[in-house]
Formats: C-alpha cells, sequence, structure tokens
C-alpha cells in the first residue's frame, strides 16, 4: 500500500508536523538497543494523577470500528489490557473493504486511555525483537500520557527504535526530534542526539535534523559525543548565511583531533573560496594539508584534492593541477566521477598534451559515465581535432552534441518546462543540494511502501498516524525538490546553451579550414615521438571494451595532419 | 592494361573506405598500465600426478627455484620431484591371475632438472564482473635426471634403480592472487632417452608459488 501523497504544504506544515505527538523523523537505524535499564523507572512510576481526566473520554468504548488491539482492550480490563494486547493486531489492521469513512472516524476517536504496564510489555516486546508489537503498545502508551509522565520521552525514543528497525526511518526521525525539541527527560537525550546523529549519515529531512535540532540545540548541556558534532552544524548554518565570524565561535569549540575539526576547515575554506575574488597560494596549502588529514573521510580529502587541482588550474598552474588529479585515490575498480576526468583532460589540453587529453576523453565515452552531463566534452574533443588538423573528426565531435541534446535544446528554445526535460532533469538531479533532497524523496516513496507493510501489525491508530506522517512529509520534500530543480535545471539549461553555441563556432570554424587551400609543397609536420613501452608496462589493444582499472590508462596514438609553418 | 585497369577500378572503392575510416576515426587507443605483478625469486611447492603410465600412478611433491631476469624470461634453477606410486587394477591382475613377476614393472622414483622459461602471455581476466584476477602463461624447456625402478626384490624390499636422462617441455599457468602469492598449474612431460626414446612420464600438477623481491 502506497501512502496517499498530499498537496505540496509549507513549511508552516512542517512546524506542524513537529507539534503533533507523532510527527517525528526516525534515526538512523542502530545495531544496540538501549539500556534496559531504562525499564525500571517506567514500571516502578504510578500511573500520573493527570491521566484521570483523559480517562473519562476514552473510557466510553469505541464505535465498532477496529481499533488498536491494545486500546480497545485497556476500557473493558484495565488490569488485564496489556496481556490481550498483542493478540488481535490482525483485527486492528484497515480492512480493504471497510468504508474510508469508518475508518477515518475510528482513527478520529480520542485516544483510549490504557493501562501504564503497557509500557513495560511494549519494552518486553523491543527487546524480543517484536518491533510492530512494541511500536504499537508505545504509541498507545503515548497517546493515553500526557508528556509529564517520567516515561513518555523513553516511549518516544523506543517508538523512534522500533520504527528505525523496521526501516522507517522518517518516522522514527519525528520522534526523536520531538524528544530532541521537548528535553522533558534529560537522560533520553543523550541517545536521542547520538542516534539523530547516525540518521544524518543517510538521506534525511535536512531541516528537521541539521537545522532545527543540531542548528538550534542549546549547545550548554549536551555530552561530549554530539557537542562537536552540534557545535559544527550550528557553525554550518552560520556559514551558509554568511555569518563567518559566528561560524568560527562554534568551530573553535571543536575539539582539534576529532573528525569534526577537520569537517570544519574544510567548510571554511570552501565558504571563503566561495567569496573570494582572487585565489591565493595560502588557500592552495591549506586545502592540501586538509587533503592529508586522515581523520576526513577518503571523499572529503579526495575534494580538497579537487579543490587543490582546481585552484592551481585557474591560477594557470597546469603542472601542479596535474599533480593534484594524481593525487586522488579511487577505491579498486571504482570508476571514479566524470568530472574528474573532464577537468584533467582540460588541463592536460592546456599543457598541449593532446593525445593524453583524446586519452581522458575516450575514458568519459565508458558506460559508467554515459549518463553524465557533460556537454564540454564535445567541445574539448573538437578542439583537439581542430588543433591535430583533423577537421573531419572536428566537425563530427562538435555536431554530436546538438545531436545527443537536440530534445533538451529544442525544449530550450521552445521555453518548455524544463524540468520536464529527461536529461537536464538527470543532470540537475546528480549532484548538489537537488541531489540530496531527491534521495530523501526517494527513500521517503520507499518507507512508504514499507509502512503498508506493517499496517496490521501497528494497529489502525498508529498506521494511520504514521500515514500523516509521510504524506506531510513527503508533500514538504516533494515541494522543496521542486523547488530546488527548478534553479537546477535553469544552470544546467545555461550550461548546455553555452556549450551549443561554442560548437557552433567551432562548426563554423572548422568548416571553413576543412575546405581551405593548401599550399604547394606542403608537408605534414613531424609526427610526435610516443614514449616507449617500458619493461615495466603492459598494453592492452582497446576495442571499444571499457575495464574500469584501465579508465586512468588510455594512450592514443593519432597523426597529426597540419602543414608545417612556411610551406609555400 | 585492361587487367591493370580492371584491378585499379576494384581497388579503388576499397581503398577509398579505408581512407575514409581513417579520416573520421583517426588513431589507435591503448590501454597501458604498469604491469601489477612481477616475479623475481620464486620459491615453489607443488603436488601432482604421473598418470601416464598403465602399470601405476604416481602420486608427485614437487619443490623449484625460479629465477626471473624479466617478465618474460626466467630460469628454474633446480626442481626436485618424489613419486610415490600406486599400483593399478591391472598391475594387480597381471600379477595374481597371471603370474607375471612384480620385477618387471619399472617405475618413476624421482626427479631433478633445471629449465628455462619462457613466459609471452600475461592477462587479465574477470571474475563475475566484480573483480579482476592477472594470469600468465609460460612454457618450459630443460633437462632432467630420472631415477627409475627397474627391478625389485620383493622379499627383501630391496631395488634396482637406475638413472636415466630425460628432456623437460612443459606449459603452465600461473594466477596471481598478491604480489607474493600464486598458484601455478603444470603441464609436462619427460622425454626418458637411453638408446632412443625409452618412456614418456607426463606429469600434472598444482603449486603454490612465493615470490620474493618482485617490484612493484
Amino acid at each position: 500500500m502506497s501512502v496517499v501523497r498530499m498537496q505540496p504544504v509549507t513549511a508552516a506544515a512542517v512546524a506542524l508536523v513537529l507539534a503533533l505527538p507523532g510527527f517525528a523523523q526516525t534515526p538512523a537505524p542502530q545495531s544496540t538497543p538501549p539500556p534496559p535499564a531504562t525499564k525500571a523507572p517506567a514500571a516502578a512510576a504510578p500511573p500520573p494523577p493527570s491521566a484521570a481526566p483523559a480517562a473519562a473520554p476514552a473510557s466510553s468504548p469505541p464505535a465498532q470500528a477496529p481499533r488498536p488491539a491494545g486500546a480497545a482492550a485497556a476500557p473493558a480490563q484495565p488490569g488485564a489490557a496489556p496481556a490481550t494486547a498483542p493478540a488481535a493486531p490482525a483485527a486492528a489492521a484497515p480492512q480493504a473493504g471497510q468504508p474510508a469513512a469508518q475508518q477515518q472516524a475510528a482513527a478520529d476517536q480520542p485516544p483510549p486511555k490504557v493501562d501504564p504496564k503497557i509500557f513495560d510489555e511494549a519494552l518486553k516486546d523491543y527487546f524480543d525483537n517484536k518491533q510492530e508489537q512494541a511500536a504499537r503498545k508505545l504509541y498507545a502508551f503515548i497517546e493515553s500520557t500526557p508528556p509529564t509522565d517520567e516515561n513518555f520521552a523513553w516511549a518516544q525514543y523506543f517508538l523512534a527504535r522500533c520504527l528505525i528497525d523496521l526501516n522507517l526511518r522518517h518516522g522514527g526521525a519525528v520522534y526523536l526530534a520531538k524528544v530532541a525539541h521537548e528535553r522533558s527527560n534529560p537522560q533520553v537525550l543523550p541517545k536521542t542526539l547520538e542516534a539523530l546523529k547516525v540518521l544524518t549519515q543517510v538521506p534525511h529531512d535536512e531541516v528537521l535534523i541539521d537545522e532545527q535540532i543540531f542548528g538550534s540545540l542549546d549547545l550548554g548541556f549536551l555530552p561530549d559525543s554530539v557537542s562537536d558534532y552540534a557545535n559544527y552544524q550550528q557553525g554550518l548554518v552560520d556559514l551558509r548565511v554568511g555569518n563567518e565570524r559566528w561560524a568560527r565561535t562554534h568551530f573553535v569549540k571543536l575539539d582539534e583531533e576529532g573528525v569534526e575539526a577537520s569537517r570544519a576547515k574544510f567548510a571554511l575554506l570552501v565558504t571563503r573560496l566561495r567569496n573570494a575574488k582572487q585565489v591565493d597560494d595560502q588557500m592552495i596549502d591549506d586545502f592540501l594539508e586538509l587533503s592529508k588529514d586522515q581523520k576526513l573521510t577518503q571523499e572529503a580529502r579526495n575534494e580538497a584534492r579537487l579543490a587543490v587541482a582546481r585552484l592551481r588550474y585557474e591560477k594557470k598552474d597546469y603542472e601542479g593541477a596535474l599533480k593534484a588529479y594524481d593525487m586522488v585515490q579511487l577505491p579498486s575498480l571504482d570508476p571514479g566521477r566524470a568530472t574528474l576526468y573532464l577537468e584533467e583532460a582540460w588541463t592536460r589540453y592546456n599543457l598541449g598534451q593532446l593525445r593524453a587529453t583524446i586519452g581522458l576523453l575516450t575514458t568519459l565515452d565508458a558506460p559508467s559515465f554515459r549518463d553524465e552531463f557533460l556537454p564540454d566534452k564535445y567541445i574539448l574533443r573538437a578542439l583537439v581535432y581542430r588543433d591535430l588538423c583533423q577537421y573531419l573528426p572536428a566537425k563530427r565531435a562538435a555536431k554530436e552534441l546538438t545531436r545527443r541534446f537536440s530534445d533538451s535544446l529544442e525544449a530550450i528554445r521552445e521555453r518548455d518546462d524544463l524540468t520536464q526535460d529527461f536529461r537536464l532533469r538527470r543532470a540537475a538531479n546528480s549532484h548538489g543540494s537537488t541531489r540530496r533532497t531527491a534521495k530523501f524523496l526517494e527513500s521517503l516513496n520507499l518507507e512508504g511502501e514499507q509502512l503498508g507493510r506493517h499496517a496490521g501489525g501497528f494497529g489502525e491508530r498508529l498506521y494511520k498516524h504514521l500515514q500523516k506522517v509521510y504524506d506531510l512529509a513527503h508533500a514538504e520534500a516533494e515541494r522543496l525538490y521542486q523547488q530546488r530543480l527548478q534553479e537546477a535545471v535553469r544552470e544546467e539549461a545555461d550550461r548546455l546553451l553555452r556549450a551549443d553555441e561554442q560548437v557552433r563556432l567551432m562548426e563554423y570554424e572548422v568548416g571553413l579550414k576543412l575546405y581551405e587551400r593548401v599550399k604547394r609543397g606542403a608537408k605534414l609536420v613531424q609526427p610526435e615521438k610516443q614514449p616507449a613501452l617500458t619493461s615495466a608496462q603492459i598494453a592492452f589493444k582497446f576495442t571499444g571494451e571499457y575495464w574500469n582499472d584501465e579508465l586512468r590508462s588510455y594512450r592514443v596514438t593519432i597523426p597529426s595532419r597540419c602543414i608545417e609553418e612556411g610551406a609555400q | 592494361m585492361k587487367r591493370t585497369l580492371l584491378l585499379l577500378v576494384c581497388l579503388a572503392p576499397v581503398l577509398a573506405h579505408a581512407q575514409g575510416e581513417e579520416l573520421e576515426n583517426p588513431g589507435t587507443v591503448l590501454a597501458v598500465q604498469d604491469r601489477t605483478y612481477r616475479m623475481a625469486s620464486e620459491l615453489w611447492i607443488g603436488i601432482g600426478v604421473a598418470p601416464l603410465d598403465a602399470f601405476y600412478k604416481g602420486v608427485t611433491g614437487q619443490v623449484g627455484y625460479v629465477y626471473h631476469f624479466s617478465d618474460s624470461f626466467a630460469w628454474q634453477v633446480g626442481r626436485g620431484l618424489l613419486s610415490y606410486n600406486i599400483k593399478t587394477g591391472l598391475r594387480n591382475q597381471l600379477e595374481t591371475q597371471f603370474g607375471v613377476s612384480p620385477t618387471a614393472f619399472p617405475q618413476l622414483n624421482w626427479i631433478v632438472g633445471s629449465d628455462v622459461m619462457w613466459t609471452p602471455i600475461y592477462g587479465k581476466t574477470s571474475w563475475l564482473n566484480s573483480s579482476v584476477g592477472h594470469f600468465e602463461v609460460f612454457g618450459t624447456l630443460g633437462g632432467s635426471v630420472v631415477n627409475e625402478r627397474i627391478a625389485a626384490d620383493v622379499a627383501s624390499g630391496s631395488g634396482q634403480t637406475v638413472f636415466r636422462p630425460a628432456i623437460h617441455l612443459g606449459l603452465g599457468a600461473r594466477l596471481f592472487t598478491s604480489k607474493n602469492v600464486s598458484f601455478r598449474l603444470d603441464f609436462s612431460n619427460e622425454f626418458v632417452i637411453y638408446k632412443g626414446l625409452e618412456a614418456n612420464i607426463l606429469l600434472v600438477q598444482l603449486a603454490l608459488a612465493l615470490n620474493f623481491g618482485g617490484t612493484e
């Protein structure tokens, strides 16, 4: 069963989601369950007096509409309620043939009062790996218990853990976020924040977790395990709005030996680079130093190396840029990134290494990069062929761009909705914030499907509630995605148009050269000497079959057809 | 004259096509890589079988040392083989039912020798499209001394042995698993020479090879 997608809502809807008891995002799955010691206070806690008024509406048995088992049993036999609870999960599941209005009515019923012992039973179920049952009981407990109850936060936390274990991460994150926002129980908070931190490693709601939780936490009370991360996130938020000075106040609190300190340095450098009008050597050195920082991930170190290469390229230090590209380390048999090869190809072209450039462009034709949006590739290939006076291939390479992107160019000229263009959309989705949002949206879709599978086990109330959570999250994620997509496709369209313009110029220039009269006595330039193979090298003739381990090794032999200068 | 003209007319489209192809797709592409695995000093130990003789099957153990001068040429400085022989059913039948003397069956005891090794093929292969394996194929040619038992005193357990010269010819493949460890599969034949070609001893062997001092 798929989650019903609602109309896009505004950010206010997200705030509303957070305000509701059941709206929280699930943290990333964690293998180690929280210590069972937390069960003790739950068992000992007497039912709070404030629960009494809540019992009144709940005590009247609901209509014959299906209800969560625990909830149904509670009014009849308060003492036996938890025991009977697991007996009827199927009855609680939404029936296919049931009228929608009846289901809605059931969901709108006030929550039934449940015995507080249901919390202990839920914990037992959780530790017995019965997450569905545990989640249903915990939700029943949360619904019928005031937030002042000392087990209320624990119930939210364990409900989140249940949902995460069932791969409903967003649902879990919403509950963790609630615990973090309400901070009603200081004992729960460290575990909650740690779980949320783990969640940030997978596609997640950035607004909810990064900005509204870690970006706005009161840092005074945080445990060491998450304070660095929170400081880092708050610094990032400041950097995004252009307050480097404020960001620094957070970053200076970071443990120098921690990974967040390195990431903060990287973020600061990137921000400075974005704002810098001129690149100085100090910035290059800083990035270089960062590229050797073992605390950073391999990907982040590679980013730093790429930054070094790009900065050197900007300063026309092409040899230096090549050295930086060589430093990029890829896992075994990893094809790498297309931009890496393209940038290196431009660098080699500027160094006059035309054949090496063609070698890298051959790499970019590999199936791994077939879907990449690289209009520059065609321009560069045409440029190389032109420089080798291979005018026919140059013209063909130039034409290839207009041929391959004809639909997209047509869509741009016709002022169509560019988000509907397959290539531009894919290009926009391949990087940056659009990519992250697309991934989050995709994960929401998957989790929405997963949710349907637990409809029976969760009972109607929890199921309906989670449906709402996912519907709202989906609507907001979709809105954000569309907004980012609009901007990103426009940028990609600009790139394509610029490339198209250059290609047309190239075609014109090559066309003129193609029909240029060759002077009498003209001689071809001396062919360039190719470096011979050393004894340590081995050569495999390329016949169109790409091997990932060869992608950086292509060597092209191509004659120049240029005429020697001074021919009469 | 007419023939020449006809030949030219026939060849012209072929030449034009070749030229057109060269104009449109100029150049050739090679994937040039550093050899991932290079051998230097190799010590190997292997087990195998001598399956050819109808009267016994030899289970062999062999060790050897190879010095690699280059990636394609090496000297197998020494190798030594010891054979544990198992009677076949045919021999049992001959001995028990037909009264053939046990001393009438010569069999292999051990072999020592030295060869040159030529490795013309080095390649790589894909395993389930998820990993790349490297291999090489080599040939060996050399000389051996074969020790055979040609007669046996069954009662005392002793026997008479002879030494025979032999020409060793082999073909093998090596699969690299790391810079220092590889596995060899060898097929070789000892052409035992004594007053002409006396016998063939075919050997099939699987060996573990350890490489020392190979360059990165």
